[in-house]
C-alpha cells in the first residue's frame, strides 16, 4: 500500500474542504493506506481549543481529528510557524507533530501520494 | 504509464477541467493511460445534467469532451458524498432520498471515496487539479 498525505491548508467552517479532507483521509486508511494528516496554513485552526461547531449547525471539527487514531491515523502533524503566526493553542487531547518547512519538504518527498485540493 | 486523476473545481468557475482535459488528452497522445477521472469537492459540479455555458465567456462546452473520454473508456466518477450534498444524484440515489428527479450525466458515475483511493493504489502517478 502506498504512503498518503492530505494536506489541510484551509480554515476550518469556512469552507467544507477539511471535513472532506478528512473523510477521505479516513477512507484511504480504510483500506490500508499508510496515512499522514499535515494542517498547514490557515489549516491550523482545526487545532484550535474550545471549538463549538453546533453553534454554527455543524461538527466540532478538533473532536473529528481527535477521532483520527480509531481510524488507524496516527500521524497528525502541522506547520509550526503557522501555530506561532496564529498563536494557535491546540486541544489538548490531541498529538500533534510540529514540523518546520525542512521536515515538511521531506514528508511530501516520502510520501508517495500527496492530496491537498489546494491552488 | 497509468495515471489516476482528481477535478477539485467546479465548472466555469474554476479552471480545474479545462487544465485537466488537455492534461488527459496530452497523456492518451502520448500512450499512457487514464482509467479514472474521479470528481470530488466542488468537481461534483461537472456531472450536472442540463449545463448551459455562457457563450460570451466560454468557447467550448466541456460535458462533449468528458463524454468524449467517455467513449474510450476512461470512468467519470463523481464522489457521491460530494455529489449528493450538491444535488448530483443518480436514479438510485434520488429514489432512496425521494428527490424530485435524476441530475447526474449519463456519462458519468456516482461512486464511494473507496474508489478514488483505489484508483491511486492502481496507478502510476495521481493527479489532482484544485479548485
Amino acid at each position: 500500500m502506498k504512503r498518503y498525505l492530505f494536506i489541510i491548508s484551509r480554515a476550518p467552517y469556512a469552507s467544507s474542504h477539511a471535513f472532506e479532507q478528512l473523510e477521505a483521509a479516513m477512507v484511504a486508511a480504510a483500506f490500508d493506506g499508510d496515512v499522514c494528516v499535515l494542517l498547514r496554513d490557515e489549516g491550523v485552526w482545526a487545532l484550535q481549543a474550545g471549538q463549538k461547531g453546533p453553534a454554527i449547525a455543524q461538527k466540532t471539527l478538533s473532536k473529528v481529528l481527535t477521532a483520527l487514531p480509531s481510524y488507524e491515523i496516527d500521524q497528525l502533524c502541522a506547520c509550526a510557524s503557522s501555530i506561532s503566526a496564529r498563536d494557535v493553542t491546540a486541544h489538548p487531547e490531541l498529538s500533534v507533530s510540529y514540523l518546520d518547512l525542512a521536515q515538511q519538504a521531506r514528508l511530501i518527498k516520502e510520501s508517495d501520494v500527496v492530496i491537498t485540493g489546494q491552488p | 504509464m497509468k495515471y489516476a486523476l482528481a477535478i477539485h473545481g467546479a465548472p466555469y468557475s474554476s479552471q480545474a477541467a479545462e487544465h485537466a482535459l488537455e492534461f488527459i488528452e496530452a497523456l492518451l497522445l502520448c500512450d499512457h493511460s487514464v482509467e479514472r477521472v474521479f470528481f470530488f469537492h466542488e468537481g461534483a459540479y461537472h456531472g450536472l445534467n442540463g449545463q448551459v455555458p455562457a457563450q460570451t465567456q466560454h468557447v467550448t462546452d466541456l460535458q462533449p469532451r468528458w463524454a468524449a473520454l467517455r467513449t474510450q473508456n476512461i470512468e467519470l466518477a463523481v464522489c457521491i458524498a460530494s455529489g449528493i450534498k450538491r444535488g448530483v444524484v443518480d436514479a438510485v440515489e434520488q429514489q432512496r432520498y425521494d428527490l424530485p428527479s435524476a441530475t447526474l450525466m449519463s456519462d458519468f458515475t456516482l461512486v464511494g471515496l473507496g474508489q478514488l483511493i483505489a484508483a491511486i493504489e492502481g496507478a502510476d502517478r495521481y493527479i489532482e487539479f484544485p479548485a
